[in-house]
């Protein structure tokens, strides 16, 4: 298009403004602020005084903070594997022709709209010892003996297993439909044309299907990951962070020393670690995206 | 190998189906009842009284109403305004272009997370804590709608738009009148998107709002349930509420959510 370069650009800002100024304004903005905000000793009611690095040498001393990082890598650690793993099967199923298709393909959806709020309290009481959900199948089969109790939410690593559960059914439905969708675009004859050389189901899922399926499971697992490190809502309801802190992640210590210990700087300081944190890994996802550009489509 | 197939697949869907259905069976019984095993939660009787006593007696529906109003709006400029910049950054010459559109592209790299305890403070500072402004407007900027948007646009010919101009529309009419309805799926498939982020939002309305005629749902379901921890019909009546609007809307749009999601994948 040619016109005057001034009115050109003066029509490009005016397409561009209402987005820039939300950007701005709610985004860079805040960034910039937010590294003034580690300089000083920042409260709820704003009363500060500068005390240089001082946040920055405390942070990376401070054991609840490497604790709760470690939190949140454990739980990433845990999920991202089985996530995947999950997805795939999961795509498997739904794309095999038969009369529940259409059901699979809804069920293995729906818990991922349900509101975080609603799915986690579905897992707190799925869990609960005694009367829960998943207590009372184990003994209605006779898996746990009469009497004993699973004391899900109390005990450190039973505590988890319920968290990462609770996590890959509530949200691997938007990881199930980039699989399905991946395979399905997976030519047929390839298939026919192995059919016809002789292979097996489970030489064509290992030689044709998994191989094609590789680049949007790089681009899931990434995403996955930086996601998961931000995990917070599901584990503030289930567990609160404990027993003893134990499963806190570092959003809800963020969250805790901001709000709770009024100490903003130090928060904010909390963050740009967790920031750093999760910029190397979408640059690394960036790379490897590129990297491979041509097959990620 | 295919009765195998076939029962895998159907443990799979039950164990997807079970605490939906769970929720649903619980939250239609009476209060107080004996559970001893799983079974006596699927025995009658059954009552929809503590529907009544939730919908009328809590601002459940009132945040339900919230959560609607602050995604649909949050949805609708959201995509707005990345279109506009999209289209911007893929068909207008200006100076500076690339500059702005590395700019945006650095937004891709930073978490709201990680800026949430400024934000805070800046919103605090423009007093929109409290606030349906505060809930709405620091949403509306969505770096990825406008780079999924972009390349969109960057796909129609710019052929296509001399055309236009040769009769004599302007640029406004451009993006009006051919832009948007050429690139009307990707805008219904980021509308979905910011539709569901913007529903399961939390952590900004979390630390945002403490006036509970303003809360949304993810909200409003931890204040409400602190109250009710004993018996389990009530919080799943309460669940059950809260989940009905938002799955009835995923049975119609099923279709375009699907559609979005594999989109959102293919730019991923």
């Amino acid at each position: 298009m040619r016109m005057k370069k001034g009115r050109a650009d003066l029509q490009a800002l005016l397409f561009l403004l209402p987005f820039l100024a939300v950007y701005g304004l709610f985004t860079i903005w805040p960034m910039l602020k937010g590294v003034e905000m580690t300089f000083y000793k920042w409260t709820l009611i704003r009363k500060m005084s500068y005390i240089g690095w001082d946040n920055y040498r405390e942070v990376l001393q401070d054991r609840e903070v490497w604790e709760a990082l470690w939190h949140s890598a454990i739980f990433v650690v845990f999920t991202t594997p089985t996530m995947i793993v999950l997805s795939i099967t999961l795509a498997l199923i739904a794309n095999r022709k038969s009369v529940l298709q259409k059901f699979y393909r809804s069920i293995f959806f729906i818990p991922s709209v349900l509101s975080v709020a609603v799915a986690s309290y579905l897992g707190l009481f799925v869990f609960q010892p005694y009367t829960g959900l998943v207590n009372s199948v184990l003994h209605l089969f006779g898996i746990l003996p009469e009497g004993s109790e699973l004391f899900w939410l109390t005990e450190t690593a039973l505590a988890w297993v319920a968290i990462s559960v609770l996590t890959l059914w509530w949200t691997v439905g938007f990881n199930f439909i980039l699989h399905l969708s991946a395979i399905q675009e997976i030519p047929e004859e390839i298939y026919e044309a192995a059919r016809l050389d002789g292979a097996n189901d489970r030489q064509m899922f290992w030689k044709i299907t998994l191989p094609y399926l590789a680049p949007i499971t790089r681009t899931i697992t990434m995403l996955q990951i930086i996601a998961s490190f931000k995990v917070f809502m599901q584990i503030y309801i289930i567990t609160g962070g404990g027993p003893l802190d134990k499963t806190r992640p570092i959003i809800q210590l963020i969250y805790q020393t901001g709000f709770k210990k009024n100490d903003l700087g130090y928060a904010a300081t909390m963050s740009y670690l967790l920031f750093v944190i999760l910029l190397i890994l979408s640059v690394l996802q960036y790379w490897l995206n590129n990297r491979k550009g041509a097959d990620v489509r | 190998m295919k009765w195998f197939y076939r029962i895998f697949s159907i443990i799979m869907a039950i164990l997807f189906a079970a605490p939906l259905v769970w929720m649903l069976v619980v939250s239609i019984k009476e209060e107080g009842m004996k559970i001893i095993t799983v079974l006596d939660w699927f025995k009658p009787p059954y009552s929809f009284a503590v529907y009544d006593e939730i919908l009328s007696g809590t601002k459940l529906t009132n945040w339900i109403v919230n959560s609607l109003l602050v995604a649909v709006l949050v949805t609708i400029f959201t995509v707005l305004f990345a279109a506009l910049a999209g289209f911007a950054l893929s068909k207008l010459p200006f100076r500076y272009r690339t500059l702005t559109f590395f700019l945006v592209l650095a937004g891709l790299l930073i978490p709201g997370e990680a800026t949430i305890i400024p934000l805070y403070q800046v919103a605090k500072d423009m007093s929109l804590l409290n606030s349906y402004q505060g809930l709405i407007i620091p949403a509306l900027a969505s770096p990825v709608a406008v780079i999924v948007l972009k390349s969109f646009f960057d796909g129609i010919p710019n052929d296509l738009l001399e055309s236009v101009q040769i009769d004599g529309g302007g640029t406004w009419r451009i993006f009006t009148r051919m832009m948007l309805p050429l690139t009307k799926p990707a805008m219904a498939s980021m509308a979905i998107l910011t539709f569901i982020g913007s529903w399961n939002n939390f952590l900004w309305p979390f630390l945002s709002i403490t006036d509970d005629n303003l809360f949304t749902l993810p909200m409003g379901i931890p204040t409400l349930m602190s109250q009710y921890s004993e018996d389990y019909v009530k919080p799943m009546v309460i669940n059950a509420i809260s989940s009905i609007p938002i799955i009835i809307l995923f049975v119609i749009f099923e279709r375009q959510i699907v559609k979005g999601i594999s989109m959102s994948g293919i730019k991923g």
